[in-house]
């Protein structure tokens, strides 16, 4: 039983599509518990990847820590736990939307999501959607999606997980999960605490990170009921309270300090039968920021947005095909040290079409279009195919229109040199991708290749005089390669599961063919987690390639190669609790480097960790 | 330019430019830098630092990063600006809080001046002693100071209280004018300093947004201001101001249009140049009311400064990228040669 737990840390190594994507077999109320139908039915042409919770506990405490090595998702991080961006397949930060329990909550005020400040520990599983998915998924999902989705396991009985650490730069992480699942109700709270000096060394230097402290608060909690046996109510609420001062760079010293505050919450009412699924969800997302320029000094400069939300889904299923429609409506109000009040509201209709042609093609047509207050929003769509050559080989194709909307601070920014535009347009994209997988016994294989083309980039630049304004001034292209290999073997007591991707990323400004900032052409990575016994060891791996850090590409940040190492202990239950003793080191090699220029990473550091289970 | 708040607002608007240290160099014989053209380029303003190009006085050798090439080590983030004495130069890093004294002509490094600073912007010697103007604490509008700079020991030795957002610094004999363009804010006043006192003796009132000023044959003082923008919800309009430096009380004010912005004062040959839009306008120092005689169009600079009989102008590109330095003849209007520089070049100087 205890091995087979153990071989539960590699199974989220191997998944590829077929982890979701099997819709034989699911029964309606599973998929009533599984939140998001979007990507069981109407992802079959796209790219999707499970991270599942045992390996999160392996990759630290952030989303950025856990999706720099599972993912081909390039950081642009400020420094160690500071802000950090995402480039999803050559795109910017705006251009990844991040889904909570099927909600965007990318920042209304930005458009980004800060990867820092979402602790992926809580949560059932985070799943990694490549390409575009705008018309699912809504504005920003062009080069892809990260989904964070809380489970409901009914039936499970309770379970406690308590996990503890401490490690260099005085970083201590407590995170407990408690859940209790019942055959008709089930409920969930998982707390994180994490703190660090983070002073880590310059390494080359006499220096060190003297102003990234950081501490944070993460509180997941989820209940659900089963009310009758068409009908299920579930509640999730998430908060998160971030306080970081923010690093230097190498040539300026800083005193700053900013913190964050999110409350997510949703209440879903599903109602089913064998042809239907009827969903009801209302939420509200709160978003936070106050930014201290002086942290000695009491003033600040904030922003906040709050959105109310609510959202209607029917989807029927009529033999082979699906068919779903949503509706949206949304409201947000943001104000801010350089917002005024400022409000708006939209309205989306969703209408998604799948069909099960046969037992090896399959195909889909996905529709949305928007009406929004303050900007026209453009009609997008998605179609996409599946085709299961032979049993193990499988083709896709998958071609979509998406966009990013203007943000908040786009419109309606206001001081500090700087001013919103009325006039920016959404950016819309268009791109089509490829995929192949094949899977020979315990061996799988991906490759998928895929183009974007983006118009109406948003970018702040000066007006002629001299204000920074938002302004639709680039078209930009990208187009790529990536190339997926898993392994697994398993030999009396040993396990060992290899998983590796590599990426080849170009990101072009149409205009001058320059290879955009901060989009290494070249990535891979690989993972390797072996057991024998009692005893688990894992390695990450990663190389990233040069990135050019000016748009006429004459300077650029050098490539490197990180490697981390774990070592777990799983030691013999003591009255039934299980604990599990672990050791990580991060930059084993000591390598200097940087995602961001002149803003140093840490040097090589250590773990301990147990995790207890009862 | 209000570079760190643009900076921020960049940040929480969700950009991220920045750059490292190995620009392309144009690989010349190290000379000495004695005869040509010093441009300082700001850098990246979230990360990095900024540089200084040399360019020799007949345009054809270039030399980039000839700090980091003579010293091995970077001057700081955002080079604000380059201020003289005879045989020094002293280079002030706004964000990194700290000047780099350099001999001007070899550009090797003599101090760096870290204590005392903070957020410094121009320099300027007068009376023996150099001035720096410092915003001070940008949360603070009233902790504004021009830092006095000992020459011998390269450290500051006292402070001069100013009002908000002291910018601009010019020398007129033992006296010193401070243009308050106003930090993140906007303000409209000329500080007067006597340097043997050192002391603020005068307080004068300008337009809004005092940005440059040049001081003629005659005495005079000519303040630019632009006037507030658009977006404060308050936009006023430009000011040309002559203030007599024999009395200190401003002669005259020229106004602009309400939507008209100008700035980039420069003098040459008995006219005033300044930018405004796309345009170079001259105007003459005895007009009462404004030339509008266009001298350059369809141009956009960074900023400006002509020096015998030629215009040197530079553009930003996209902020994120080399930029350039063009020179025109002032008299046929043509652009005579197009030079790439750093990272947003902000300052031309002439050694």
């Amino acid at each position: 039983m205890e091995k087979k737990q153990i071989f539960l840390f590699f199974i989220g190594l191997l998944a590829f599509a077929q982890v979701f994507g099997q819709s034989d077999g699911v029964i309606v109320l599973d998929e009533v518990v599984l939140s998001d139908a979007k990507l069981l039915h109407f992802s079959k042409g796209a790219k999707i990847r499970v991270v599942n919770d045992s390996i999160q506990q392996k990759s630290g405490s952030s989303l950025t820590d856990l999706l720099r090595y599972n993912s081909n998702i390039y950081f642009k991080e400020n420094g160690y736990g500071m802000v950090s961006s995402a480039s999803f397949r050559g795109t910017n930060a705006q251009q990844t939307a991040v889904v909570w329990n099927g909600i965007n909550i990318n920042s209304q005020l930005t458009g980004q999501t800060d990867f820092n400040t979402l602790i992926p520990g809580n949560y059932g599983d985070v799943v990694v959607r490549s390409g575009g998915g705008s018309v699912q998924y809504g504005s920003g999902a062009v080069g892809g999606t990260v989904l964070l989705n809380d489970s409901f396991k009914f039936n499970e009985g309770w379970r406690n997980s308590l996990e503890t650490s401490y490690g260099s730069f005085n970083t201590s992480k407590l995170a407990f999960n408690t859940s209790l699942g019942k055959e008709k109700t089930f409920f969930h709270i998982g707390i994180n605490h994490i703190a660090s000096d983070n002073d880590y060394k310059y390494l080359g230097t006499n220096r060190r990170n003297e102003n990234g402290a950081y501490d944070q608060l993460n509180l997941n909690a989820n209940v659900g009921f089963i009310l009758s046996d068409q009908k299920v109510i579930k509640l999730y609420h998430n908060t998160f309270s971030g306080d970081r001062d923010f690093s230097g760079t190498l040539t300026a010293p800083a005193d700053e300090n900013y913190r964050d505050l999110n409350h997510r919450s949703l209440i879903e009412l599903s109602s089913f039968n064998e042809r239907k699924i009827a969903r009801l969800k209302v939420g509200h997302l709160y978003e936070r920021y106050r930014y201290f320029p002086n942290k000695q000094r009491e003033e600040f400069s904030f922003g906040q947005a709050n959105t109310v939300l609510a959202n209607y889904d029917y989807k029927y299923q009529l033999n082979k095909i699906t068919l779903n429609g949503i509706i949206d409506f949304s409201s947000i109000w943001a104000k801010g040290t350089s917002i005024e009040n400022a409000q708006r509201n939209f309205v989306s209709g969703t209408f998604l079409f799948s069909h099960e042609l046969s037992d090896k093609f399959n195909y889909g047509l996905n529709l949305r279009q928007e009406a929004v207050s303050d900007y026209q929003s453009p009609f997008l769509f998605s179609l996409s195919s599946s085709y299961k050559v032979t049993g193990n080989n499988t083709l896709s194709l998958n071609a979509s229109k998406n966009y990013r909307v203007p943000t908040f601070n786009d419109l309606y920014w206001t001081g500090a040199a700087a001013s919103g535009n009325l006039e920016v347009l959404p950016e819309t994209s268009w791109q089509v991708e490829l995929g192949q997988t094949i899977q020979v016994k315990n061996i799988a294989l991906s490759l998928n290749a895929y183009s974007i083309t983006t118009d109406n980039l948003i970018q702040w630049r000066p007006n002629t005089q001299g204000i920074w304004m938002a302004m639709n001034v680039q078209d930009v292209s990208q187009y790529g390669l990536e190339l997926g290999f898993d392994w697994k073997w398993k030999w009396e007591d040993q396990e060992l599961a290899w998983e590796s991707e590599y990426a080849f990323t170009k990101s072009l400004d149409n205009a001058t063919k320059n290879q955009l900032l901060y989009v290494p052409e070249h990535l891979l990575r690989s993972n390797v987690a072996y057991q024998f016994k009692k005893w688990v060891a894992s390695y990450q791996f990663l190389y990233n390639g040069s990135v050019y850090t000016t748009t006429d590409n004459s300077d650029s940040l050098p490539s490197y190669t990180l490697g981390n190492l774990g070592l777990d202990y799983h030691l013999s239950d003591i009255s039934k609790i299980k604990f599990i003793l672990g050791m990580r080191v991060n930059n084993l090699y000591n390598k200097n480097y940087q995602n961001v220029a002149y803003r140093p990473m840490p040097n090589r550091n250590f773990q301990l960790q147990l995790i207890t289970k009862f | 330019m209000k570079i760190r708040n643009v900076f921020f607002s960049l940040l929480i608007i969700g950009l991220s430019w920045s750059c490292s240290n190995d620009d392309e160099v144009i690989q010349e014989p190290m000379g000495d830098y004695e005869n040509g053209i010093l441009v300082s380029n700001e850098g990246p303003f979230s990360n990095g630092t900024g540089t200084v190009t040399f360019i020799s006085e007949d345009l054809s050798v270039v030399n980039n990063e000839i700090y980091k090439m003579t010293n091995d080590e970077d001057l700081g983030n955002v080079v604000q600006s380059i201020g003289f004495t005879e045989d020094e130069a002293f280079i002030v890093a706004n964000v990194s809080n700290k000047i780099n004294v350099v001999n001007r002509y070899t550009f090797e490094k003599i101090a760096s001046i870290t204590e005392g600073l903070n957020n410094p912007r121009y320099f300027i010697e007068a009376n023996g002693k150099g001035y720096v103007t410092n915003w001070g604490d940008t949360a603070d509008e009233t902790d504004d100071f021009v830092a006095i700079i000992n020459l011998q020991s390269y450290t500051v030795e006292g402070t001069i209280s100013v009002v908000l957002g002291p910018e601009a610094i010019l020398a007129n004999g033992n006296m010193v004018y401070v243009a308050h363009q106003g930090a993140w804010g906007q303000n409209n006043k000329v500080s007067v300093i006597n340097t043997a006192s050192n002391e603020v003796i005068k307080t004068l009132t300008v337009g809004d947004v005092p940005n440059s000023m040049q001081l003629d044959a005659s005495g005079n003082l000519w303040v630019l201001a632009s006037g507030k923008p658009a977006y404060t919800g308050d936009e006023t309009a430009g000011v040309l101001s002559k203030i007599n430096t024999g009395t200190n009380e401003v002669d005259s004010n020229i106004q602009f249009e309400t939507t008209q912005h100008p700035g980039g004062l420069n003098l040459h040959g008995g006219d005033l140049y300044y930018k405004l839009g796309d345009k170079v306008y001259k105007q003459s120092l005895s007009a009462t009311s404004l030339d509008l005689d266009v001298a350059l169009e369809g141009v956009s600079f960074y900023t400006m400064v002509i020096n015998n009989g030629r215009l040197y102008g530079t553009d930003a590109g996209d902020y994120a990228s080399n930029g350039t330095l063009t020179v025109y003849d002032l008299n046929t209007k043509l652009a005579i040669e197009e030079i790439t520089v750093g990272i947003i070049p902000g300052g031309i100087y002439f050694n």
